[in-house]
């Protein structure tokens, strides 16, 4: 069990680029990879790719970022990195759905980007969770829920 | 590589930093019975504990702890919600973040410190800016379709609470039956279940947070 309780560096960062490029010639540089969501968290449990368990107990004034070195010595290295955002993004059929749309989720407190015409719900959980809420305006042709790929 | 070069840059600041636990649910399903059983069972095990409790207008939930002679009245701190239970644990927790300042401040022993929310609709969250992890708490009283209703409270929390067991059978909720459908709806993250009255499933719920947050045991 590996106790990580500050962030002592970014992987980008001298002296931590040099240091991280060495170790990794010898496979001592291990990944913790954390959902977008949980950077805000201060306390967790979690794995890393070669299956260290890790307690994080950081600061509260410090917060989890992409590339966080959280341990490092002669032995090895932690690094934080971040896994994909997952989005669902949303185009209402007109200015009224629109604005029906925009109160609904806004009362959801649900976390969005503007993105041109486009709306974009950050997934904090499974898809079908957000579709199931917004089942009466796809149904009803307000808006149209796109995937990825769309 | 020398490791001294790269300790020297680590930000110092190691004075310990007590976990802080959300505690939320609707008005009434037992959140500060909840404490109450909490606080003697945490104690036991050497854990320090404090509690910021969020009321409408008056203190009556900080009065009431502060009362029970489960803990010591000047580790209970009430903040006024105001009118808005939700907002000052979620988009402005400013005062909730100050009290619980305060506390790890006057008592830099401590281990964990409860926010218990003034109780609110299924919508509401915990800000992660004010707590490191948050239990929802529903009460069989309420009826056995809630986590079909599917609230954020229940979706999003780390743990939920289904509480008050013991009336489930005589309002006609099915007991077994929330427990299934909670675990479904939360993806098989924890719900655990609790009756405040007979402090069954207190002892689950001190492990559950132990093993989540607190991790007082490495
Ligand atoms: N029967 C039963 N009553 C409970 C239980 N937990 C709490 N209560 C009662 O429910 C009422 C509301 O509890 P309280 O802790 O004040 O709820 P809060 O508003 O969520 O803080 C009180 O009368 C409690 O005694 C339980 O597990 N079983
Ligand atoms: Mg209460």
């Amino acid at each position: 069990m590996q106790i990580l309780s500050s962030i002592l560096g970014y992987a980008a960062d001298e002296p931590f680029d040099s240091a991280l490029h060495d170790l990794s010639h010898s496979g001592k540089v291990e990944y913790l990879t954390i959902s977008a969501d949980d950077t805000s968290r201060r306390r967790m449990r979690a794995m890393t790719d070669k299956g260290t368990e890790c307690v994080i107990v950081l600061n509260r004034d410090q917060q989890l970022s992409d590339g966080a070195v959280l341990s490092i010595s002669d032995n090895g290295a932690i690094v934080v990195r971040l896994s994909q955002q997952k989005w669902l993004s949303l185009e209402a059929q007109n200015h009224a759905a629109a604005l029906e749309v925009g109160y609904f989720i806004g009362n959801l407190h649900w976390k969005v980007e503007f993105e041109g015409e486009r709306l974009k719900v950050a997934l904090q959980g499974p898809l079908q969770t957000y579709l199931d809420r917004l089942e009466l305006l796809i149904e009803t042709g307000k808006i149209r829920a796109l995937t990825e790929n769309d | 590589m020398n490791d001294k070069d790269l300790r020297t840059q680590t930000t110092s600041g190691s004075q310990k930093s007590a976990a802080r636990v959300g505690i939320g649910g609707p008005v009434g399903s037992g959140k500060t019975a909840l404490i109450e059983c909490l606080i003697p069972d945490l104690v036991s095990r050497g854990i320090e504990v404090a509690v910021v409790t969020n009321d409408l207008v008056t203190k009556e939930d900080a009065k009431r702890l502060q009362n029970s002679g489960l803990i010591s009245p000047d580790r209970v701190l009430p903040v006024e919600a105001g009118a808005c239970p939700h907002t000052i644990i979620r988009e402005d927790p400013s005062l909730n973040i100050a009290a619980a300042d305060n506390l790890n401040a006057s008592f830099p022993e401590l281990d964990v410190i409860f926010i218990e929310s003034g109780g609110d609709n299924l919508a509401s969250t915990f800000s992660l800016d004010l707590v490191d992890y948050w239990m929802f708490v529903i009460d069989t009283g309420a009826g056995d379709d809630i986590p079909r209703k599917k609230g954020p409270g229940i979706i999003r929390s780390d743990l939920l609470v289904v509480n008050k067991i013991d009336i489930g059978p005589y309002v006609g909720a099915n007991v077994d039956l929330i427990k299934q459908e909670a675990v479904e709806v939360r993806n098989h993250r924890p719900t655990l279940l609790t009756d405040c009255k007979r402090k069954i499933g207190i002892d689950a719920l001190v492990d559950q947070l132990i093993q989540d947050v607190l991790f007082t045991d490495v």
